[in-house]
């Protein structure tokens, strides 16, 4: 047991502090983690408070009517075990979630289309090694979340907690010097890619030792040497930059192909049809990975699109498209996999649509109340790790102690590196007007 | 030694830089059509068959091709795109400040961008849209060197220290200048030619020139203003007033070397700038001055600058929004 401190967190506002309205758990009660602990107010709205551990409440320090300021402590919960515990593996005890409705899934072009994936048609090293990275990318996220909850951390993020798939089915599919854009949700395409879980940790951190010395910060996260252009975070930014990326590698007669990560918001933005285009018109080696998590910031896509599917776009660039269920790994691994290789014959672009979900706030402190709580469920009950995990168990012979090894292996992973951080070396302000000119 | 227009020393310029590198290449609209114009102003003309390969003809898609120009660049690639009209690049503005500008930065110097922009400005009876100075939107934009090109000479050997350059560099030609020929001449024209040598060379980036020696009054000009400025000066020397010109060339960084020798020998400075006076780049030119040699000037630093307008059409008020030979003369007498 550990005690740990739960703090007001920096919600953002105006002012630094806020006013406790209620307690919504009693000393000596149980709290799990992310559970509301306590209703405050601020000068701007009233919200909940999570807890950042698991365990038992210990002490209510700031009462009802008290105000207190930003990281000044609320009250201390007994922890069982670390302070920020591990997270548990994803059950794989539950049914199988349905998957997408047959019809939901237009297929518009027959050169992309996918037979059904079969399971049985992958090595077992290859499937765990998916469902390890997917792990590692939900731990990260959600540790990170905890530290950002706790106020260790600075600046803002934006998870992808639930899109796990999506990275690493598309990545998968790459080779080490193909490359990716992404965006400011870029933390599992990083993973995925390849960016060690310190570079990117550090990144956040803002330390030298990030993967783009502190400069980039969590919404441009990158690695050019594993392939990984910093996260680009305005949106449709990347799209026109891939099309270039892939017109050098065409000049250059390499069989590199980009692979360019952006969300359903992208897709009204002038640089998506420019850089689509553009991609269209001179047969460019890009595969457009639109990550339809159905909402741009809170604005859910249908309210922003006629179409019904966002593939239906690429017929008027006349190219290949698909949309798949991002929730399955190896759909989009195999159905990214047939699109990097029209691109190394020189049938590319591609535009793969692959349904998702946000099931995150759009960065820190959004609770999502425009989200309706029966999508969410459906989402929430179609969670990626655990698609994968079930089907392992269930037609691997895989056990669930050799998916527990694998969660405990990347739960060290990130202990490790975050054990690292008060070590790693921070710039000085004379690294403010370094790394502009070459 | 040939004597060249800006048209052809940057014709020749990006055709002997494509012929040694050939990981340069021409990305723009218009630019490679057989028949066509060889862009807007006929910089490119023919060089399609010269290099089929690497004179890439666009949709009409800023945006979209001034980001593949940055994503080509950090591939390697040494990308010169280029605007048919400097206006436009307020659609290209995200990729190129927000990408090019930013990205070795933000990946913490890892990324190279090699990219070379062409913009032609200046009022030439187009009116308010195909008329602007963009210079002023790109002087404060940090990792993109500015520069701007008043003679043949200047033109071919800047662009060739951009192509080799491995930041992006932005070069602002200008319409009256360039000296184009046949169907895309252009009425009201500035004789910008020059004597171009044929051996290889190259005008650093980041250097200002002096046009014209003189001791009584500094007169500092770019692009078009810059042979206003040596006008000028003709005209205050048959006055007896010995003026210098200094064409400030390069509008990011600015030389203050070369430009403040020449405050502490005069002590007197007229800044002449076609666009609006508010927030131009003479603005910043005046307080760079005022800050660094302010015990070296007689009096304040004078601007010529445009109306606070659009640029009009009707010949008479264009005529008036651009800055001119009397305005710059009543601004340098008014001051001795």
């Amino acid at each position: 047991m550990k005690d740990v401190e739960i703090r007001v967190p920096d919600l953002g506002t105006t002012t630094d502090e806020i006013e406790v309205v209620q307690w919504l758990v009693r000393v000596g009660e149980q709290v799990t983690l992310g559970q509301p602990l306590l209703v405050v107010e601020t000068d701007k709205a009233s919200m909940e408070l999570e807890s950042v551990a698991a365990g038992t409440l210990k002490q209510i320090i700031a009462e009802p009517g008290q105000e207190v300021a930003t990281g000044e402590v609320l009250a201390i919960v007994a922890s069982e075990g670390a302070a920020l515990p591990a997270m548990s593996t994803p059950s794989t005890t539950t049914a199988p979630a349905p998957r997408l409705q047959k019809q939901a899934v237009r297929q518009l072009d027959n050169a992309l289309a996918i037979p059904d994936v079969d399971i049985d048609g992958y090595d077992n090293d290859f499937l765990l090694s998916l469902y390890e990275r997917m792990a590692l990318i939900r731990t990260f996220e959600e540790r990170v979340k905890l530290l950002f909850l706790e106020g260790s951390m600075p600046g803002t993020i934006h998870q992808c907690q639930g899109q796990e798939a999506c990275a690493v089915g598309v990545c998968a599919a790459l080779n080490q010097d193909d490359f990716i854009t992404s965006t400011f949700r870029g933390h599992g395409h990083a993973l995925a890619k390849g960016v060690t879980v310190e570079g990117l940790l550090y990144e956040l951190f803002g330390a030298l030792s990030g993967c783009c010395k502190g400069k980039g910060g969590s919404m441009h996260v990158g690695d050019m040497s594993i392939g990984m252009v910093p996260g680009i975070a305005i949106v449709g930014g990347g799209v026109p930059i891939a099309a270039g990326m892939g017109l050098a590698f065409k000049m250059q007669k390499s069989s590199q192909v980009v692979a360019s990560f952006f969300g359903d918001g992208a897709i009204a933005e002038g640089a998506f049809h420019e850089g689509i285009n553009l991609a269209a018109i001179w047969d460019l080696p890009v595969v457009y990975v639109c990550e339809n998590n159905h909402y741009g910031a809170s604005t859910r896509v249908d309210k922003v699109m006629r179409n019904q599917r966002i593939s239906e776009r690429a017929a008027t660039y006349g190219i290949h498209a698909q949309t798949i269920d991002g929730n399955d790994v190896l759909a989009v691994y195999e159905t990214a996999r047939k699109a990097v290789e029209l691109c190394r014959d020189a049938q590319g672009p591609v535009l793969l649509e692959l349904l998702t979900y946000r099931r995150t706030g759009h960065s820190r402190r959004d609770a999502c109340h425009y989200q309706p709580s029966e999508e969410r469920d459906y989402w929430m009950s179609r969670d990626p790790i655990t698609l994968l995990g079930v089907q392992l168990v269930e037609r691997r012979g895989v056990t669930q102690n050799e998916l527990d090894e694998l969660q405990t292996k990347v739960n060290q992973q990130f202990d490790d590196a975050l054990a690292a951080v008060p070590d790693q070396p921070m710039p000085t302000v004379d690294d403010l007007t370094t790394d502009l000119w070459v | 030694m040939p004597h060249l227009s800006i048209a052809e020393s940057l014709r020749e310029g990006i055709t002997e830089e494509m012929e040694r590198d050939e990981r340069v290449f021409c990305m723009g609209e218009d630019i490679a059509i057989p028949g066509g114009w060889g862009g807007a102003f006929t910089v490119t003309l023919d060089l399609e068959n010269k290099f089929p390969d690497r004179m890439i003809n666009t949709p009409i898609a800023e945006l979209g091709f001034f980001g593949a120009g940055v994503g080509a660049a950090m591939m390697g690639m040494r990308p010169i795109v280029d605007v048919q009209y400097s206006d436009f690049l307020f659609l290209a503005m995200d990729q190129i400040v927000n990408n090019a500008a930013k990205m070795r930065y933000m990946s913490g110097g890892t990324i190279t961008v090699p990219l070379v922009m062409r913009a032609p400005v200046g009022a030439t009876g187009r009116g308010s849209q195909h008329a602007q100075n963009m210079e002023r939107y790109f002087t404060g934009v940090p990792g993109i060197k500015v520069v701007a090109v008043s003679t043949a000479y200047d033109a071919k050997g800047v662009l060739k220290a951009a192509v080799r350059d491995d930041n992006p560099v932005m070069i602002f030609e200008h319409k009256l200048l360039y000296g184009s020929k046949g169907a895309r001449a252009e009425s009201g024209t500035v004789d910008g030619s020059s004597d171009v040598p044929d051996e290889d060379y190259t005008v650093p980036l980041d250097r200002a020139v002096v046009r014209r020696e003189g001791t009584k009054v500094t007169i500092l000009g770019w692009l078009l203003t810059a042979h206003l400025a040596s006008q000028a000066a003709d005209q205050l020397a048959t006055e007896g007033i010995d003026a210098e010109v200094i064409d400030v060339r390069s509008l990011s960084p600015f030389d203050y070397d070369t430009i403040g020798d020449s405050v502490r020998k005069t002590g007197r400075v007229v800044i002449v700038e076609e666009g609006p006076k508010t927030g131009g780049v003479s603005a910043e030119l005046a307080a760079g001055i005022a800050e660094r040699f302010s015990d070296s000037l007689a009096t304040t630093v004078a601007r010529v600058a445009s109306a606070d307008v659009p640029v009009p059409f009707t010949p008479i008020l264009e005529n008036a929004y651009r800055p001119d030979v009397a305005r710059i003369l009543a601004a340098a007498r008014k001051m001795l």
